[in-house]
């Protein structure tokens, strides 16, 4: 089940003393896993969700509903809607019709509630930045309600978790922006939610820190957890994911379990089927006779 | 190469119009007002046609070198946005001398270049008055526009250049507004020079330093002409020129130097632990309260409004020192008007976190804690600060009794306006400057729209207040005890707006956060 030969030499501070002569590239394609054998709690359910904007429809009616316990992957091209669903989900973006439902509870009309028990990475919005990464994440778990004592012993933890003890007391809009994703990234969980919303998590992330990352979401899915992300990276889902949907256009072409969905073939391939295929590159015939 | 760049700004000019209604109005009225000013510059000038020539001479030469250090100085305090940087033809690889003729001629299109050349054309008028003046003054139009557009062209590299790290682009906004600061002061300064007896002499000292820097030589040559003073005048002319060709040159081994030079990498300041954070207790409020007052000192835009507060008062004095408003009567402005300034700074502070309130959002932050939690830096700032101005301008005035008057009319506007901000931040938050972005450079964004909600934010905190302004007034024509009944009214009337406000704008927050992070992205 558990991955032990990459992920733990990709670690960096995983290793204490034991020193590991070759660093293998967390980048391998592993077995696809089996699929858990659990109770079935549906901890997501989202319902006939549709947004407009303007003449464009973003959302073209969704329904999805995600199991307690797994790694589910959203993919699509650019502009598929992923985002504009996992805002709607967030309680970030008011949706048009439908419903969410998380952990029972729904977003729209409860939201305190369903709020409580989601950890929320958006896409390309700002942090408080004017803050240190300390500051960011001792803020963001006092207001999902933590006390003190706690938020500062789990900004240590998550530190170290996520290897950036470092730069804890530098500005955030001083960081690079794989370092910010990843404090971001460490201020979705830092309350302990049912469920992580992560859009694009690994976006501008190095190798070796999203293999990191991708160990630390895996406990916690191992440990009961949810993990929604949403990516452009079909091998990278591929990867680390067990269920997966296949966004297109605002609506989910396919949707299940991460063989299911395959189908023999990799995500890739299945993926660009399902999308209609390449446009095929002809009439570039000038790019092979280079200018001077 | 120059026509290619020419049909870009054409485009980038024709497609600002294509934006949406708002900012279309509040670009008319850029345009307006830059033509008005322009305007009324060239009746000026053609004015001085029938003033004698030292009149004509003093007023066009100290005018004019005003206007073309103008072009200098603004792009080096307002950080203006260059569409136009050499940095972004770095990948294309065009010679240099062709890039830098080509964006310079580009940068004719534009309202400064065209108020410019109507300005300078109008000045062939002034000095239309023998053959020499007018052959200085026809080939000043070309030396005019140029100098201006070169000098803003230099000025917005070297700006670009300097201040291309956050960090100095932070000090950068405050450096000018220092400079804004010292021509307060100086403009007080002069005020109080007796123009009447004194002033022809003080512009004719000014003008005769002037006509011979490279800013004003080139307004002089044609005036000395018209005096009758050749050598002076062509030596005048010369060093337009000279400066002319200096600033043609300084500009190509910029463009030169832009086109190889990488932005410069931010340098990190290490903080130490959680700053203001460790402060208990911790509850939403609480921490959001902590938050802002890291931003009140952390954040250039807040050390901005910060700065303007205290010296709001003394801008205001100028006019009415102008129109006699006795001293003693001037001592009782500055409370009101720092409180009145103080409330009304943070009426767009949702706007000020940018997309960053998805925070707030997506944790479930109460509303009322986000609005606690944002007013509470300029209570602390403000209480203070209101009591002891309060205690200096009292007897400043010459009546000690007028002291809980200026308390109740003060901590009033104070918290009538931060209870009405509360409200308008939720309901009408408007583009604001964003995080690292110059304090003083506007948003791209509806100029007319926001200057209504701030003006009407203004306008409303005052109705609010007037109980206390009435028997401030009161207090100060009639002898009893209407001093303290302003200081009861203002108080009381002032932490009832507040409180409502909180709750209101609270509500407000609750209901439509989604809409309000949806407008900072379209910021």
């Amino acid at each position: 089940m558990k991955r032990q030969t990459s992920s733990k030499a990709a670690t960096p501070r995983a290793t204490t003393g034991a020193k590991t002569p070759v660093r293998k590239a967390p980048a391998r394609v592993t077995p696809p896993r089996a699929p858990k054998a659990k109770p079935v709690e549906t901890v997501l359910a989202i319902q006939g969700l549709v947004k407009r904007f303007g003449e464009t429809i973003a959302v073209a009616g969704i329904d999805l509903s995600v199991d307690a316990g797994s790694f589910y992957g959203i993919v699509g091209p650019n502009g598929a809607g992923k985002t504009t669903t996992l805002s709607m989900v967030t309680g970030l973006l008011r949706p048009d019709a439908g419903k969410v439902l998380v952990h029972g509870v729904d977003v729209w009309s409860d939201p305190v509630a369903a709020k409580r028990n989601m950890g929320v990475l958006p896409d390309r919005l700002r942090l408080f930045d004017r803050l240190t990464g300390a500051q960011l994440l001792f803020y963001s778990g006092t207001l999902r309600g933590l006390s003190a004592e706690t938020a500062r012993s789990r900004t240590a933890d998550l530190a170290s978790a996520f290897g950036f003890e470092d730069a804890l007391n530098r500005l955030v809009t001083d960081y690079s922006a794989g370092m910010s994703k990843k404090i971001a990234l460490a201020a979705a969980m830092i309350h302990s939610p049912r469920i992580l919303i992560l859009d694009e998590p690994f976006e501008s992330v190095d190798p070796v820190s999203a293999a990191n990352v991708t160990q630390i979401l895996r406990s916690y899915v191992d440990a009961g957890g949810t993990v929604v992300v949403s990516s452009h990276s079909m091998d990278l889902i591929q990867r680390i994911c067990d269920h997966v949907a296949v966004v297109v256009n605002g609506a989910i072409l396919d949707s299940g379990t991460m063989e299911s969905v395959r189908g023999g073939k990799t995500l890739e391939a299945r993926f660009v089927e399902l999308a209609g295929g390449r446009t095929s590159v002809e009439g570039m015939a000038w790019l092979n006779s280079f200018s001077d | 190469m120059v026509e290619q760049l020419l049909r870009l700004k054409l485009r980038l000019l024709g497609n600002a119009f294509r934006r949406s209604r708002w900012h279309i109005v509040g670009l008319v009225l850029g345009l307006a007002a830059g033509l008005g000013m322009a305007i009324a510059v060239i009746v000026g000038l053609v004015g001085l046609r029938f003033a004698p020539v030292d009149v004509a001479a003093h007023g066009v030469e100290v005018f004019g070198a005003i206007l073309i250090l103008g072009f200098v100085i603004v792009p080096l305090v307002f950080g203006v946005d260059d569409v136009l940087d050499p940095r972004r033809f770095s990948l294309y690889g065009i010679p240099t001398s062709r890039l830098a003729t080509a964006l310079l001629v580009s940068a004719l299109l534009g309202i400064p270049a065209l108020a410019m050349t109507l300005i300078s054309l109008a000045q062939i008028v002034t000095w239309a008055r023998n053959p020499l003046s007018i052959l200085l003054a026809i080939i000043a139009v070309p030396v005019i526009v140029g100098t201006c557009i070169l000098c803003s062209r230099v000025s917005i590299s070297v700006a670009a250049f300097l201040l291309s790290s956050r960090r100095s682009r932070d000090s950068a906004g405050l450096l000018g507004f220092v400079a804004l600061a010292v021509f307060a002061i100086g403009f007080i300064l002069i005020y109080r020079t007796n123009w009447l007896e004194h002033g022809a002499a003080v512009l004719s000292g000014i003008a005769r330093v002037a006509s011979w820097t490279p800013f004003g030589a080139v307004w002089a040559a044609p005036a000395d002409a018209a005096a009758g003073n050749v050598g002076p005048a062509l030596l005048k002319e010369l060093i337009a020129l000279v400066f002319l060709g200096l600033l043609w040159l300084a500009w190509r081994q910029l463009v030169a130097l832009m086109l190889v030079t990488q932005p410069r990498a931010a340098e990190a300041r290490s903080y130490r632990g959680l700053g203001l954070f460790r402060a208990a207790p911790v509850t939403p409020a609480s921490v959001i309260a902590e938050r802002s007052f890291t931003y009140w000192v952390r954040d250039a835009r807040y050390h901005a409004s910060l700065l303007v507060i205290p010296v709001i008062p003394f801008l205001l004095m100028v006019p009415l020192l102008i129109i006699g408003v006795p001293t003693n009567v001037l001592a009782l402005f500055p409370v009101p008007i720092m409180a009145l300034f103080l409330g009304w700074s943070v009426h767009n502070d949702t706007a000020h976190d940018h997309t960053a309130i998805w925070l707030h959002i997506a944790s479930g932050t109460s509303g009322r804690a986000d609005r606690i939690g944002r007013v509470v830096p300029p209570l602390i700032v403000g209480v203070p600060l209101l009591v002891v101005a309060s205690i200096i301008s009292a007897p400043l005035y010459g009546d000690e009794g007028v002291l809980p008057a200026l308390l109740g009319v003060g901590l009033g506007l104070l918290f009538t306006g931060l209870g009405l901000s509360s409200v308008g931040s939720a309901q009408f938050p408007y583009p604001a400057v964003r995080p690292g972005d110059s304090p003083f450079a506007a948003p791209q964004s509806v100029a007319t729209a926001s200057s209504l909600i701030q003006g009407l934010s203004f306008f409303v905190t005052v109705v609010l207040t007037s109980p206390a302004l009435y028997f401030a007034a009161l207090a100060l024509f009639v002898p009893g005890y209407w001093a303290w009944a302003s200081l009861a009214l203002g108080t009381i009337l002032g932490v009832l707006f507040l409180w409502l406000g909180i709750l209101w704008g609270g509500r407000i927050f609750d209901r439509r956060s989604p809409e309000i992070l949806g407008a900072s992205m379209r910021n």
